[in-house]
Protein backbone atom coordinates (compact mmCIF):
# COMPACT_ATOMS: atom_id res chain seq x y z
CA UNK A 1 0.00 0.00 0.00
CA UNK A 2 1.54 3.33 -1.07
CA UNK A 3 1.86 6.07 1.55
CA UNK A 4 3.85 9.28 1.93
CA UNK A 5 4.96 8.72 5.50
CA UNK A 6 8.78 8.46 5.68
CA UNK A 7 9.78 7.09 9.09
CA UNK A 8 13.19 7.74 10.61
CA UNK A 9 14.07 4.89 12.94
CA UNK A 10 16.31 6.90 15.26
CA UNK A 11 13.69 9.61 15.62
CA UNK A 12 11.06 6.98 16.45
CA UNK A 13 13.34 5.57 19.14
CA UNK A 14 13.82 9.04 20.66
CA UNK A 15 10.09 9.64 20.54
CA UNK A 16 8.83 6.34 21.94
CA UNK A 17 11.59 4.80 24.06
CA UNK A 18 10.18 6.21 27.28
CA UNK A 19 6.71 4.79 26.51
CA UNK A 20 7.98 1.32 25.59
CA UNK A 21 10.39 1.16 28.53
CA UNK A 22 7.73 2.33 31.02
CA UNK A 23 5.17 -0.20 29.78
CA UNK A 24 7.71 -3.03 30.09
CA UNK A 25 8.90 -1.80 33.48
CA UNK A 26 5.40 -1.56 34.92
CA UNK A 27 4.47 -4.95 33.56
CA UNK A 28 7.63 -6.76 34.75
CA UNK A 29 8.92 -4.62 37.62
CA UNK A 30 12.51 -5.24 36.53
CA UNK A 31 14.55 -2.40 34.97
CA UNK A 32 17.09 -4.69 33.30
CA UNK A 33 14.43 -6.90 31.79
CA UNK A 34 12.38 -3.85 30.75
CA UNK A 35 15.41 -2.48 28.90
CA UNK A 36 15.92 -5.82 27.13
CA UNK A 37 12.24 -5.96 26.16
CA UNK A 38 12.37 -2.38 24.87
CA UNK A 39 15.43 -3.24 22.75
CA UNK A 40 13.68 -6.29 21.30
CA UNK A 41 10.54 -4.28 20.56
CA UNK A 42 12.51 -1.62 18.66
CA UNK A 43 14.51 -4.24 16.76
CA UNK A 44 11.20 -5.77 15.70
CA UNK A 45 9.98 -2.29 14.75
CA UNK A 46 13.06 -1.93 12.54
CA UNK A 47 12.12 -5.15 10.73
CA UNK A 48 8.47 -4.16 10.32
CA UNK A 49 8.81 -0.43 9.68
CA UNK A 50 7.97 -0.80 5.99
CA UNK A 51 4.55 -2.22 6.83
CA UNK A 52 3.52 0.58 9.20
CA UNK A 53 1.54 3.36 7.61
CA UNK A 54 1.58 6.33 9.95
CA UNK A 55 2.98 7.73 13.21
CA UNK A 56 -0.24 6.66 14.99
CA UNK A 57 0.11 3.18 13.58
CA UNK A 58 3.68 2.98 14.94
CA UNK A 59 2.50 4.10 18.38
CA UNK A 60 -0.32 1.55 18.44
CA UNK A 61 2.03 -1.18 17.15
CA UNK A 62 4.71 -0.36 19.75
CA UNK A 63 2.21 -0.52 22.61
CA UNK A 64 0.81 -3.83 21.40
CA UNK A 65 4.23 -5.45 20.90
CA UNK A 66 5.61 -4.05 24.19
CA UNK A 67 2.67 -5.53 26.12
CA UNK A 68 2.94 -8.83 24.30
CA UNK A 69 6.73 -9.12 24.83
CA UNK A 70 6.30 -8.22 28.50
CA UNK A 71 3.67 -10.95 28.87
CA UNK A 72 6.06 -13.42 27.19
CA UNK A 73 8.86 -12.42 29.57
CA UNK A 74 6.57 -12.84 32.60
CA UNK A 75 5.51 -16.25 31.33
CA UNK A 76 9.14 -17.34 30.91
CA UNK A 77 9.99 -16.11 34.41
CA UNK A 78 6.95 -17.88 35.85
CA UNK A 79 8.14 -21.12 34.29
CA UNK A 80 11.48 -20.59 36.04
CA UNK A 81 9.62 -19.91 39.29
CA UNK A 82 10.71 -16.30 39.80
CA UNK A 83 8.50 -13.48 41.03
CA UNK A 84 9.71 -10.34 39.29
CA UNK A 85 8.03 -7.84 41.55
CA UNK A 86 9.43 -9.47 44.68
CA UNK A 87 12.81 -9.42 42.95
CA UNK A 88 12.47 -5.71 42.27
CA UNK A 89 11.87 -4.98 45.93
CA UNK A 90 14.84 -7.08 46.94
CA UNK A 91 17.29 -5.87 44.32
CA UNK A 92 16.49 -2.24 43.85
CA UNK A 93 15.23 -1.33 47.30
CA UNK A 94 14.58 2.41 47.40
CA UNK A 95 15.00 3.50 43.80
CA UNK A 96 15.48 7.07 42.56
CA UNK A 97 11.78 7.17 41.68
CA UNK A 98 10.85 6.05 45.16
CA UNK A 99 12.98 8.77 46.70
CA UNK A 100 11.49 11.46 44.47
CA UNK A 101 7.87 10.23 44.62
CA UNK A 102 7.34 7.73 47.43
CA UNK A 103 3.58 7.46 46.89
CA UNK A 104 4.01 6.83 43.17
CA UNK A 105 6.65 4.16 43.78
CA UNK A 106 4.48 2.44 46.37
CA UNK A 107 1.44 2.54 44.11
CA UNK A 108 3.56 0.92 41.42
CA UNK A 109 4.60 -1.77 43.85
CA UNK A 110 0.97 -2.44 44.72
CA UNK A 111 0.21 -2.58 41.01
CA UNK A 112 2.79 -5.36 40.75
CA UNK A 113 0.74 -7.47 43.12
CA UNK A 114 -2.31 -7.39 40.83
CA UNK A 115 -3.08 -10.18 38.34
CA UNK A 116 -1.27 -9.63 35.04
CA UNK A 117 -4.38 -8.93 32.93
CA UNK A 118 -5.67 -6.32 35.37
CA UNK A 119 -2.22 -4.76 35.60
CA UNK A 120 -1.99 -4.52 31.81
CA UNK A 121 -5.38 -2.82 31.56
CA UNK A 122 -4.56 -0.34 34.36
CA UNK A 123 -1.12 0.53 32.94
CA UNK A 124 -2.59 1.27 29.52
CA UNK A 125 -5.46 3.24 31.11
CA UNK A 126 -3.43 5.41 33.49
CA UNK A 127 0.03 5.56 31.90
CA UNK A 128 -1.08 5.83 28.27
CA UNK A 129 -4.46 7.43 28.95
CA UNK A 130 -6.21 4.98 26.59
CA UNK A 131 -9.96 4.39 26.49
CA UNK A 132 -11.27 0.88 27.21
CA UNK A 133 -11.89 0.46 23.46
CA UNK A 134 -8.27 1.35 22.65
CA UNK A 135 -7.03 -0.97 25.41
CA UNK A 136 -9.15 -3.79 23.97
CA UNK A 137 -7.62 -3.19 20.54
CA UNK A 138 -4.07 -3.05 21.96
CA UNK A 139 -4.43 -6.22 24.00
CA UNK A 140 -6.58 -7.92 21.35
CA UNK A 141 -9.15 -8.72 24.04
CA UNK A 142 -12.95 -8.34 24.11
CA UNK A 143 -14.12 -4.92 25.34
CA UNK A 144 -16.25 -6.44 28.11
CA UNK A 145 -13.23 -8.33 29.45
CA UNK A 146 -11.10 -5.18 29.44
CA UNK A 147 -13.81 -3.20 31.23
CA UNK A 148 -14.06 -5.94 33.84
CA UNK A 149 -10.25 -6.01 34.31
CA UNK A 150 -10.20 -2.24 34.72
CA UNK A 151 -13.02 -2.28 37.25
CA UNK A 152 -11.68 -5.18 39.28
CA UNK A 153 -8.08 -4.00 39.08
CA UNK A 154 -8.98 -0.53 40.27
CA UNK A 155 -11.08 -1.92 43.10
CA UNK A 156 -8.29 -4.25 44.19
CA UNK A 157 -5.66 -1.53 43.95
CA UNK A 158 -7.84 0.85 45.93
CA UNK A 159 -8.33 -1.76 48.65
CA UNK A 160 -4.61 -2.49 48.81
CA UNK A 161 -3.80 1.23 48.91
CA UNK A 162 -6.18 1.72 51.82
CA UNK A 163 -4.34 -0.96 53.78
CA UNK A 164 -0.75 -0.18 52.75
CA UNK A 165 -0.73 3.55 52.11
CA UNK A 166 -2.55 4.80 55.19
CA UNK A 167 -0.01 7.58 55.72
CA UNK A 168 -1.03 9.17 52.43
CA UNK A 169 -4.74 9.12 53.16
CA UNK A 170 -6.31 11.92 55.11
CA UNK A 171 -10.00 11.76 55.88
CA UNK A 172 -10.57 9.06 53.27
CA UNK A 173 -9.02 11.17 50.48
CA UNK A 174 -5.68 10.70 48.74
CA UNK A 175 -3.14 13.46 49.11
CA UNK A 176 -1.10 13.78 45.94
CA UNK A 177 2.63 14.41 45.61
CA UNK A 178 3.69 13.43 49.17
CA UNK B 1 -12.32 10.28 37.49
CA UNK B 2 -11.92 10.44 41.30
CA UNK B 3 -8.91 11.49 43.43
CA UNK B 4 -7.49 7.99 43.50
CA UNK B 5 -7.58 7.68 39.72
CA UNK B 6 -5.97 11.10 39.34
CA UNK B 7 -3.27 9.99 41.78
CA UNK B 8 -2.75 6.85 39.70
CA UNK B 9 -2.43 8.91 36.55
CA UNK B 10 0.24 11.06 38.22
CA UNK B 11 2.06 8.06 39.65
CA UNK B 12 2.05 6.30 36.29
CA UNK B 13 3.80 9.03 34.34
CA UNK B 14 6.13 7.65 31.70
CA UNK B 15 9.58 6.99 33.12
CA UNK B 16 12.61 8.17 31.15
CA UNK B 17 14.34 5.27 29.43
CA UNK B 18 17.92 4.58 30.55
CA UNK B 19 20.46 6.37 28.32
CA UNK B 20 22.09 3.02 27.54
CA UNK B 21 18.90 1.81 25.80
CA UNK B 22 19.34 3.84 22.62
CA UNK B 23 23.12 3.25 22.48
CA UNK B 24 22.74 -0.55 22.83
CA UNK B 25 19.88 -0.55 20.36
CA UNK B 26 21.92 1.30 17.74
CA UNK B 27 24.87 -1.07 18.31
CA UNK B 28 22.59 -4.09 17.84
CA UNK B 29 21.13 -2.55 14.72
CA UNK B 30 24.59 -1.88 13.27
CA UNK B 31 25.87 -5.38 13.99
CA UNK B 32 22.67 -6.82 12.49
CA UNK B 33 23.31 -4.71 9.39
CA UNK B 34 26.86 -6.12 9.14
CA UNK B 35 25.57 -9.69 9.54
CA UNK B 36 22.97 -9.09 6.83
CA UNK B 37 25.70 -7.76 4.48
CA UNK B 38 27.79 -10.85 5.17
CA UNK B 39 24.77 -13.01 4.25
CA UNK B 40 23.90 -10.94 1.16
CA UNK B 41 24.14 -12.62 -2.32
CA UNK B 42 26.74 -10.01 -3.37
CA UNK B 43 29.00 -10.98 -0.48
CA UNK B 44 28.43 -14.69 -1.18
CA UNK B 45 29.44 -14.25 -4.85
CA UNK B 46 32.50 -12.24 -3.86
CA UNK B 47 33.48 -14.87 -1.35
CA UNK B 48 33.01 -17.67 -3.90
CA UNK B 49 35.03 -15.83 -6.56
CA UNK B 50 37.85 -15.23 -4.08
CA UNK B 51 37.77 -18.93 -3.13
CA UNK B 52 37.99 -20.03 -6.78
CA UNK B 53 40.97 -17.71 -7.40
CA UNK B 54 42.70 -18.97 -4.26
CA UNK B 55 42.14 -22.65 -5.17
CA UNK B 56 43.39 -22.00 -8.74
CA UNK B 57 46.50 -20.24 -7.43
CA UNK B 58 47.23 -23.10 -5.01
CA UNK B 59 46.72 -25.73 -7.74
CA UNK B 60 48.97 -23.76 -10.11
CA UNK B 61 51.67 -23.53 -7.46
CA UNK B 62 51.55 -27.27 -6.77
CA UNK B 63 51.70 -28.08 -10.52
CA UNK B 64 54.60 -25.66 -11.15
CA UNK B 65 56.50 -27.21 -8.22
CA UNK B 66 55.94 -30.70 -9.66
CA UNK B 67 57.12 -29.67 -13.16
CA UNK B 68 60.21 -27.98 -11.69
CA UNK B 69 61.06 -31.17 -9.80
CA UNK B 70 60.69 -33.30 -12.98
CA UNK B 71 62.91 -30.82 -14.86
CA UNK B 72 65.60 -31.04 -12.15
CA UNK B 73 65.45 -34.86 -12.21
CA UNK B 74 65.84 -34.84 -16.03
CA UNK B 75 68.85 -32.52 -15.79
CA UNK B 76 70.47 -34.66 -13.11
CA UNK B 77 69.90 -37.83 -15.18
CA UNK B 78 71.33 -36.13 -18.24
CA UNK B 79 74.43 -35.15 -16.21
CA UNK B 80 74.89 -38.73 -14.93
CA UNK B 81 74.56 -40.14 -18.49
CA UNK B 82 77.09 -37.62 -19.78
CA UNK B 83 79.50 -38.56 -17.00
CA UNK B 84 78.99 -42.26 -17.81
CA UNK B 85 79.59 -41.61 -21.50
CA UNK B 86 82.86 -39.74 -20.69
CA UNK B 87 83.98 -42.52 -18.35
CA UNK B 88 83.16 -45.18 -20.94
CA UNK B 89 85.07 -43.25 -23.63
CA UNK B 90 88.09 -42.90 -21.32
CA UNK B 91 87.99 -46.61 -20.46
CA UNK B 92 87.82 -47.50 -24.14
CA UNK B 93 90.86 -45.32 -24.84
CA UNK B 94 92.71 -46.93 -21.92
CA UNK B 95 91.85 -50.42 -23.24
CA UNK B 96 93.06 -49.51 -26.72
CA UNK B 97 96.37 -48.20 -25.31
CA UNK B 98 96.87 -51.33 -23.18
CA UNK B 99 96.15 -53.56 -26.16
CA UNK B 100 98.65 -51.60 -28.32
CA UNK B 101 101.33 -51.82 -25.59
CA UNK B 102 100.70 -55.65 -25.23
CA UNK B 103 101.17 -56.18 -28.94
CA UNK B 104 104.41 -54.15 -28.88
CA UNK B 105 105.92 -56.23 -26.06
CA UNK B 106 104.99 -59.48 -27.82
Amino acid sequence: MAHDWQPDFEQLVDEHQSMVFSLALRMTGDRGLAEEIAQDVFMELDRNLGRLESADHVCFWLRRVAMSRSADALRRRRVRGMDLWVEMEDVHGASAEERSSPLGARLERLLGALPEAQRAALVLRYQEDLTPEEIAATLEAPLATVKSHLQRGLKLLRAKAEVHLKEYVRGGKYVGGA
Amino acid sequence: MDDFERELQQAFDRRPAPPSLKRKLMERRQSKGRRLWVRSPFFTWQWMAASVVLVAALAGGVEWNHLEEVRREEAAREQVLTALRITSHALNQMNARLAARGKATD
